[in-house]
This record gives structure tokens, sequence and C-alpha cells, in this order.
């Protein structure tokens, strides 16, 4: 007779425990191994989304536990939605995405571009290019609010021995045009390695032999640059923008850090306003109202860019 | 091509190799799996830097020049296609070269027509990575078929095809070669395709082209044992010497193909007696194979031979091939 996997276990178990295991079917005891990883997963995913659900629709105040909860209907949603300073976090979250993801896939496929060709010693280079995506954000973001001291900053320096201008001239987290830039700046300094790592193992994904047959066709480098390594690398590239997006929609260490949302509240993101809403303002209602629009509009378009991901592999 | 070495590290791939491919030709190399086949064409193709010696297209010197100032198309022997397009744009990415300015109308006939020719219009839109391994191999011919380049280069093109593709795209290429009036280079480990195809064979040994000649003149004159061996089917069957008389002197090897060995039912006065071992009936021809005084011999009788098992035959020569010592040839004239 031919022995069923789960007399096998219990076969190799001892005794104790195949008694117990014993009579189980095989499905029971799969059940039995990921149950504990299901209920985790509700516990401290599922659970707090669904919570947050019901509090959006509700005038909670987390500092005010005693105080009667009423159900206010989608009042909280129409406030948030009509409201300018939502709109104007909104406004500074995409100026934040769309630079930082533009200049880290420029900077990030160039770099990796640079890399890929075979010069000695191309391997420490990585090393040194990849450390800033090692630190952690608060350290770098610490850090940096020296570099940008007016006086005494390291970049201040660096401009200004570039430009000529006065490098106490200009205060890069202070001033209301230049606070947004300090912030994409950083950004890119530390997650372009990020970028550029997953272009170079798109990269090397591209087998020698088609350059050689491109070679052979008579394409020039620039053409088998347009035709043949961009086409190749584009479907890494656009994982590297999901990742960078969804992690940069929720930025938030770094402009703790930098500028605290200030000044005024140039760049205050839609995460910076939601924490102010939710542990300065008290509101619990209206910040889960606002993290579930949040939420739904980091969802709506990631589906829509893997979708078109997708489309692109598929070509 | 002129005295071209390649090694890589210490291992040689093509020794000093000198070969003329004249125009309109069709050269097969013939050469076992690390021969330098593919070494010799990427020389050619200005793929691999040669280490000594240089070639030349036309009289032009294009050893230092790159594989698109040579003007050559080349077949790899792993289809090597553009993933990420499909069959149509891979067939006319060469054409699209803004060297050559073709114009769109003209790339389209142009990858019609050879996909007519390869049997894959059926499968143009198809993605490259969406075709059986075959297909691939045949679009990567196509690939190289809708140029007109100095030379066409061709790695064991057809190896990867069934028996029955293979049969027919190596006459469509032989057609087509001699139509186009187009050189080509084409490298095999497949007797039959050289024998076929070419108007020239070299066959190659260890990076060395040991003798080049039209087909006629490798299958009935090789210049060694080596060569001798590798054409023909069944193979040539390699006997001592001195097992019949009249063998030419210094000569060591006694070298037999099927027409070299005239057979006689029962045994006559001259000749040597064999026993029949076994009978290969493959329908169109028979295979029998001998014992002669200890050695195997097999050789061919017409389809409806009667000959059985353990038969005896007489076996007589008809201008065997001998060969030195060395395995070099040895002229039977001077006895
Ligand atoms: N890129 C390479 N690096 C090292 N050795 C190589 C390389 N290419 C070929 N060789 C060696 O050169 C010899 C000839 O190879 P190749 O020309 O590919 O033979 P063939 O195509 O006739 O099978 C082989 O011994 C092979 O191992
Ligand atoms: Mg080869």
């Amino acid at each position: 007779m031919i022995e069923k996997p789960i007399e096998r276990v219990a076969k190799a178990t001892p005794t104790g425990m195949a008694r117990q295991i014993k009579g189980l079917s095989d499905k029971a005891v799969a059940w039995l191994f990921v149950g504990p990883t299901i209920f985790l997963l509700l516990a401290i995913n599922i659970f707090p989304l669904i919570w947050t659900i019901n509090l959006s629709f509700t005038n909670f105040r987390a500092n005010r536990p005693n105080r009667e909860v009423e159900y206010v209907g989608l009042r909280n949603y129409e406030r948030i939605l009509t409201d300018s300073d939502t709109w104007l976090s909104m406004q500074a979250t995409a100026h934040f995405l769309f630079w930082t993801l533009l200049l880290q896939v420029l900077i990030g496929f160039a770099l990796a571009w640079l890399i890929n060709r075979k010069f000695r010693g191309n391997d420490v280079w990585t090393t040194i290019i990849v450390l800033p995506m090692m630190l952690s954000p608060a350290v770098v973001g610490n850090f940096w609010t020296f570099l940008y001291q007016p006086q005494i900053g390291l970049f201040n320096y660096v401009v200004s021995f570039f430009t000529g201008v006065d490098p106490s001239s200009f205060d890069m987290l202070g001033s209301v045009d230049l606070a947004p830039w300090s912030i994409i700046i950083v950004d890119t300094w530390m997650w372009t390695p990020f970028v550029m790592l997953i272009c170079l193992a798109g990269l090397r994904s591209i087998p020698d032999y088609i350059y050689e047959a491109a070679e052979i066709d008579r394409a020039s480098k620039w053409r088998q640059f347009w035709t043949i390594t961009v086409p190749m690398v584009l479907p890494f590239l656009m994982l590297a923008v999901l990742f960078r997006g969804i992690e940069n929609f929720k930025m938030f260490d770094l402009v703790v850090q930098l500028t605290g949302g200030g000044p005024g509240s140039v760049t205050e993101m839609a995460s910076i306003n939601l924490k102010r809403e939710a542990f300065e303002k008290w509101r619990t209602g209206y910040a889960s109202a606002f993290a579930i629009i949040l939420f739904v509009t980091v969802f709506g378009l990631a589906s829509i860019y893997v979708k078109a991901l997708n489309k692109v592999k598929e070509r | 091509m002129q005295n071209i070495s390649k090694s890589f590290g210490s291992q040689s791939a093509v020794e000093s190799m000198s070969l003329t491919i004249k125009d309109s030709s069709f050269v097969v190399l013939l050469g076992p799996t690390g021969a330098g086949k593919t070494t010799t064409l990427r020389l050619i193709a200005g793929l691999e830097k040669p280490d000594s010696g240089k070639v030349t297209i036309y009289g032009r010197d294009v050893t230092h020049e790159t594989p698109a100032q040579r003007d050559v198309a080349m077949v790899f022997q792993q289809y090597s296609l553009y993933p990420h397009l499909s069959v149509r744009q891979n067939l006319a990415f060469p054409l699209k070269s803004p060297v050559l300015k073709t114009p769109k109308a003209q790339i389209e006939k142009k990858v019609d027509a050879v996909a007519e020719v390869l049997h894959i219009s059926h499968k143009l839109d198809n993605k490259a990575t969406e075709l059986s391994g075959g297909e691939m191999q045949r679009v990567s011919i196509g690939r190289a078929l809708v140029r007109d380049p100095a030379i066409y280069l061709m790695d064991e093109p057809l190896s990867s095809l069934d028996a029955k593709l293979r049969a027919d795209l190596r006459l469509e290429l032989k057609r087509l070669q001699s139509e186009l009036g187009a050189t080509v280079l084409y490298v095999t480990h497949d007797q039959i395709e050289a024998m076929t195809l070419a108007t020239e064979v070299g066959v190659l040994n260890g990076g060395e082209l040991v003798q080049f000649g039209t087909p006629r003149e490798i299958y009935e004159s090789p210049s060694s044992l080596y060569v001798a061996t590798r054409l023909g089917l069944p193979r040539i069957n390699t006997l001592p010497a001195d097992l019949f008389p009249a063998a030419p002197s210094g000569a060591r090897t006694l070298g037999l193909r099927p027409e070299h060995i005239a057979i006689s039912e029962g045994t006559a006065a001259d000749g040597q007696a064999a026993r029949v071992t076994r009978v290969e009936r493959l329908g169109d021809q028979t295979r029998l194979h001998l014992k002669l005084t200890g050695h195997k011999v097999i050789t061919l009788a017409d389809a409806h031979s009667t000959v059985k098992v353990g038969d005896a035959l007489t076996i007589q020569l008809k201008d065997p091939l001998y060969f030195d010592r060395d395995g070099a040839r040895v002229e039977r004239g001077n006895k």
C-alpha cells in the first residue's frame, strides 16, 4: 500500500505528537500551519483597516475616549474633499512625487548604464553609490539639516562654489520656494541608488548576444540603446517607479526631520497633514476618513500602474 | 582571410587559417563540435579580434573595422532574436538601419517575401519569445536573408530543426543562394548539409583547415584519414593495409567506402572471405555488417538483396584509399 504524505509525517514524528496529528486530514494540517499567519494578518492589517473605515463615519476623538461617539455619515469625507488644505497637501505630495520619480529614474538609469560598462573597479563604485540607501532616514534627515545650514552647511558652500552666490544668501529649509526642493534633493540622494540597482539588474539581464546580433544588423550604438536597451530595461524601471512611488506617496520621515511641514505649510504633504489631524488636533474620525481617501488613491493609482506595467511586460 | 589565429587563454580556437571565398560561392566549413567553426565566423564578422592575421573583403582590409562597417549578415547558432520585438519587427530590424534608408513599403514587401520562403508568415505578429525553437531559428535565418550583404555567415542554422524541415530549408537555402548569387560561408557538423549545399567544402579539425575543395574532391580524394572519416554514410571502413595484397609502400591503413567494395556471393578465388553478421534493411538500401578476418566492415547492398545473416561472401577491392602512419593519404599509382 502506498503511504499518504500525512502517514509518512506521522511515522517520522515522535509518538506523542504522531498520536495527536494522526486522524487529522491533510487539509486540517495545512490550516494548522497557515492559521497563525492568517490570524496575525487579520489582527494587525485587516481588522484595523475595517475599524478605520468604521471610525471614518464618526466624530470620535482619541484623546477623549469617554465621550459619546456619534455617527456623522459622510460628513468627514465631505469636509475633507472641500477643504483647501487637503488640496494643498495633495499638491505638495504630487509635486514631490513627480520630481523625485523623474530625477531618480533619470539619474538612476544613467548611473546603472555607466556602472554596467565593464570598467575596472565598478563593483567598488556600486558599493559607494549604494551607501546612502543603507542609512536610516532619521539619520539622513538629521545630517542634511546641517548640510543645509546657510552659514556652515556644506551644501550651501558647494552651491556657492559653483555658482558664486553667497552661501548665506539662501536658506534651503527656511525659504518657501526652496523648501520643497530641499526634500526632493535629499530623497533623490538617498533613493537614486535603489533605482540604479534595479536598472542594473535589468541591464545585466540583456544577454550580450543580442547586442552582437544588433551590431551585425548594422544598428548604431544610439539605435541599440533606444531599440534594445531601453525597451528591455523598461519593465524593471517601471517596477522601481512603482516601489518609489508608493514609498514617496506616504513620505513622512524626511519631511519631519528637515522642515516639519514648513515653512508655513509648503512642505506639508498628505501624510504630514494626516498626522496633524490625527495626533495634534485629535480629530480621529476626520483623520480616519482622510486615511481611507489616501488609501483608495494609492490603491487606485497603483492598480492602474500595475496594469500598464503588465502591458509593457507582455509587449 | 589570411593566417588568422585566435586563442582564448591557452586554448587555441583557430590556428593560422587561410581561406579565400570566391564571390557567389557557397562555402561550407565542416567540423565536429569545438573545431573552431563558430570562432571562425565570429572572426570574419568582426565580433572577435584575431590575435594575428587579417581579414579582407573584396580586397579591403577590414581587420580593424566594426561588424557594421564590414556589412556581413550572420545567423547565430543560438537564435539571438530580439525578445521584446515581434517576428515582423525582428525581420525588419536590419532593414531599418539608417545606413540603408530602405523605404517602408519595400521593407514590408521584403519581410513578407522572406517569411513566405521560411514558412513563418502566420507567425509574423507573434512575439519572438512565443515561438518554438525551429521557428526562432527560421526567423533568425530570415533576419539575415532580408539583407544583401557582402557575405552571409551561417552558424549551424539548421541543426535545431526537425529532419523534414531541415531537408526543405536546405533546398530552399541552396535555391536562394544560386538565385541571388549570394556569397555564403556556412558552418556545420552535418556532412549531408556540407555535401548538398557546398560549392566548396573546408574540413576543420582542432582549429585547423585540413582540406579545402569541391565536395567531390573531398569525398573522392581526401587528403587524410581524418577527412575521409568525416564524409560518407556509412562511415568509411578502416582496416590494416596489409589485409589485402597490393598495398602501396608506406601505407598503414586501408580506407574502404561501400563503392570500393565489390561483393560476390559464395567463395571466389581472388578476394577475401567475409561473413554477414547483420542485415539492416533501410528501405531504399540495405546495410550489411560483415566480419572480415576479425575486422568489422559495413557496406551497402541494393534494397532487394537476398543476403541473410551467416552467409559467406567474397570481397574484392575497387580503387580503395590508403593512408600512412600519420593518417596522410598515400597515392596508389606507383605500386
Ligand atoms: N569565448 C570563449 N572563451 C574561451 N574559449 C572559447 C570561447 N569561444 C570558444 N572557445 C573555445 O574555442 C574552441 C572552438 O570553439 P567554437 O569555435 O565555438 O567551436 P565550434 O563552433 O566548432 O563548436 C573550443 O575549444 C571552445 O572551448
Ligand atoms: Mg559552434
